[in-house]
């Protein structure tokens, strides 16, 4: 009816990277996740990179992805949208992927740690919970 | 009001105003001056053909001085083209003249026009360096010269800034190119930048003479 | 009326979890391009310390900085700020109206003078004695003043608190100012935009609750984590502005395929917001990429700067009258000239006849 189904429209990322489509970042990532770990190793020192704040192509990201690969853990968080927690090939080498409820992804970490501090239950939220069974109990009975 | 309002609101407004007075003063000022009686039969019966023939041929070296002038000659011709692709051929340009003029032309692609800016900044850049280093040129030159120099490559380069986001940001960078452009235009009426409008006029004049009297061209 | 009032409790009491808070945490560092590390000690800190004590005052705005930053979807992230801080006034928001309204704000004062967070929205009229806008009798100059005076920070949201915004508009007929215009004497951060993207007010506030100081500030007091780059740095057309390919209507070829919008009006090369980064509506697009250009929106005086669809690089004014009429004194004054001109030519003429 409004006839804007027959508007055609090309939709072009301009932004279409050069030759071979890698800026040198997914390699300077790499690396750091090396000095990154050394660190760990040596002092217990967790850290983190954050992916937003590099430019980084979609080939950079497949060059990540596929270096980095799957480990053993894969969990998802349900809280305010989902956030994805998967540990890479490298064993202390976590990826976060932190959704919104839409759906976007407004932060996209590397985490260097033995178990990202997501994950873990807080200490004042296992103190409420302990409180809420509490009572449910009460009042079953 | 910031430094762009001010370009382009008043600033423009007021160079207009002083651009066109100027030019429409000077150019009737000069062509209702009184023509000297003519005493001599006239060799032809239209003087036009001589001034259109004036008009082109003194726009080509004489073979004579040809060696001497030729260099001088097409750096000239390399800035005064330079300007044309420039000022008429890049798409910010014409939308420029389209909001006075109404007037509507397919843009050049901004490759060229960087290409023909740089080429123009070099130009205008020997053309001084000559008149500083002759001496002949140099004793001819007064302010005139050298200001009508200034305010012409200074739009170039201050246009070639603002496209590369270079020295500051955009508006002001936009804010000074609108200015130098302002200023130009205050000046062009009163200094040798008139030469424009006038080089036409005075040597078809003289081209129409001539053919009135039978002189060669 | 407030016990030690902490995040943790907060969370408690409305059932956010740790780890929902702690993904906002680091949502907002990356957004602030922080550490990552920083996100941590966000949420670590902020759990313990009592929570911020906030005074949001409205003035001549419509409403659309509040909005903007509530009525995202929901739930959303940026909304979690509510949490972190204690909205003791906004008269929008609160339960209370009236006199209740009214103390309520006082008692905010008295309780954490000195300390409390000032948010401001929308311009403040100062023409005839302020009477334009008024909130239980006072006028907004008046109110903004003596509330500034206990403030650790003022916060401007929205371009109308931060240098004037529509009601600032030529003619100005309320005298409209910014807060700047009449605070001189604390930190002010303007957060500009017709609104503010919701999750750079909620970045910027974060970062205050946090820190406990404002982020680092550029010449217009903008937080330079959003506002150092134009729109126009960040857009994605812009490789098509730079090999100067232009749609001319918003319905040609060009359109269609994308190009600069520059000729169509775009503001973007003169503008400082970070939508062409962020994006809107939860990161969904932003005006360009829906094919209208940028409206400046977050420049001071974006009312006055000519039409939206006028191209940047052409004349303000409408020139043609002043054109018309110099031409005419520019023929009058020549005609003189030439008819003096023509006197002296006759006067040597005659001479030479002699
Ligand atoms: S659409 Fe606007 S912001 Fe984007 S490149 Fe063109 S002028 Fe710049
Ligand atoms: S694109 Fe421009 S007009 Fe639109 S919201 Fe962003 S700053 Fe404002």
């Amino acid at each position: 009816m409004s006839g804007l189904e027959n508007i055609g429209v090309k939709i072009i990322n301009p932004l279409t990277p050069q030759t071979d489509g890698v800026s040198g970042n997914a390699d300077a990532i790499l690396h750091e996740l090396v000095a990154l770990l050394e660190t760990y190793i040596d002092s217990g020192e967790n850290s983190a990179i954050d992916l937003h704040s590099l430019p980084l192509t979609p080939t950079d990201y497949e060059l990540l992805r596929a270096t980095l690969a799957e480990g053993e853990v894969h969990a998802n968080i349900n809280a305010v949208g989902n956030t994805e927690v998967r540990e890479t090939l490298y064993p202390g080498v976590w990826w976060l992927t932190y959704y919104n409820v839409e759906g976007d992804i407004v932060a996209d970490l590397l985490e260097v740690i033995d178990v990202p501090e997501i994950l873990k239950a807080p200490a004042e939220d296992i103190r409420d919970g302990l409180v809420r069974l509490r009572d449910l109990l009460t009042q079953m009975e | 009001m910031d430094l762009l309002q001010f370009a382009r609101g008043p600033a423009l407004t007021w160079a207009f105003a002083i651009f066109v007075f100027g030019m429409s003063w000077r150019l009737l000022g000069i062509l209702l001056l009184k023509r000297r009686p003519d005493y001599s039969e006239p060799r032809h019966a239209t003087s036009w053909p001589g001034a259109i023939k004036l008009i082109i041929t003194r726009s080509w070296p004489r073979r004579e001085f040809r060696p001497r002038t030729v260099f001088g000659l097409s750096v000239g011709y390399i800035f005064h083209f330079g300007l044309v692709i420039v000022v008429f051929g890049f798409a910010p340009h014409i939308m420029f003249f389209r909001s006075l003029t109404g007037l509507d032309w397919p843009n050049l692609p901004n490759a060229v026009i960087y290409i023909s800016g740089a080429i123009t900044i070099a130009a205008l850049i020997i053309v001084l360096g000559r008149r500083l280093t002759n001496p002949v040129m140099r004793l001819l030159s007064n302010f005139d010269d050298y200001f009508s120099w200034f305010v012409t490559i200074t739009p170039v380069v201050t246009g070639m800034l603002a496209v590369a986001h270079l020295g500051a940001r955009y508006e002001t960078l936009l804010a000074v190119h609108i200015l130098s452009i302002a200023l130009l235009l205050v000046w062009f009426p009163f200094g040798k930048l008139m030469h424009s409008a006038l080089i036409f006029i005075s040597r078809g004049t003289t081209g129409a003479l001539f053919e009135r009297k039978g002189a060669s061209i | 009326m407030n016990e030690p009032d902490t995040l943790g409790a907060s969370l408690t009491r409305t059932g956010i979890s740790r780890r929902s808070f702690l993904k906002f945490c680091t949502a907002m560092a990356s957004l602030m391009a922080l550490p990552p590390s920083a996100a941590y000690a966000m949420a670590d800190a902020l759990q313990r310390t009592q929570r911020q004590s906030v005074i949001w005052l409205s003035f001549q705005e419509c409403t659309g900085c509040v909005e903007s930053l509530t009525r995202s979807f929901d739930p959303t992230l940026e909304q979690m700020i509510f949490e972190m801080i204690s909205l003791d006034y906004q008269h929008t928001l609160q339960a209370a109206s009236g006199t209740a309204a009214e103390s309520a704000r006082e008692q905010a004062m008295k309780a954490s003078y000195g300390k409390y967070l000032l948010i401001v929205d929308g311009s403040i009229p100062t023409k005839d004695g302020g009477v334009y806008s008024t909130v239980a009798g006072i006028s907004n100059y008046d109110m903004l003043v003596e509330t500034a005076k206990g403030a650790a920070a003022i916060v401007s949201v929205g371009t109308c608190s931060s240098y004037g915004g529509i009601p600032h508009a030529n003619p100005n007929p309320t005298g409209a100012v910014a807060v700047t215009d009449i605070i001189k004497d604390k930190p002010v951060m303007n957060v500009p935009g017709c609104p503010p993207i919701p999750s750079v007010i909620a970045g910027v506030l974060a970062y205050f609750v946090t820190y406990g100081k404002l982020p680092e500030l550029d010449h217009l007091n903008r937080p330079k984590v959003f506002f150092a780059d134009t729109i126009h740095d960040r857009c994605y057309r812009r490789p098509f502005y730079d090999q100067g390919k232009f749609a001319k209507t918003f319905d040609d070829e060009g359109a269609r395929n994308g190009w600069c919008l520059y000729e169509l009006g775009c503001k973007g090369p003169t503008t400082y917001n970070a939508c062409a980064t962020i994006k809107w509506n939860g990161g969904v697009s932003f005006p360009i990429e829906s094919g209208h250009g940028c409206l400046g929106c977050s420049e001071p005086n974006f009312w006055d700067k000519g039409s939206f669809y006028q191209p940047l690089p052409t004349p303000l004014a409408d020139n043609a009258p002043v054109i018309a009429a110099a031409t005419l004194g520019g023929i009058a004054v020549g005609t003189v000239a030439a008819v003096v001109s023509r006197k002296h030519q006759a006067d040597i003429g005659t001479k030479e006849g002699k």
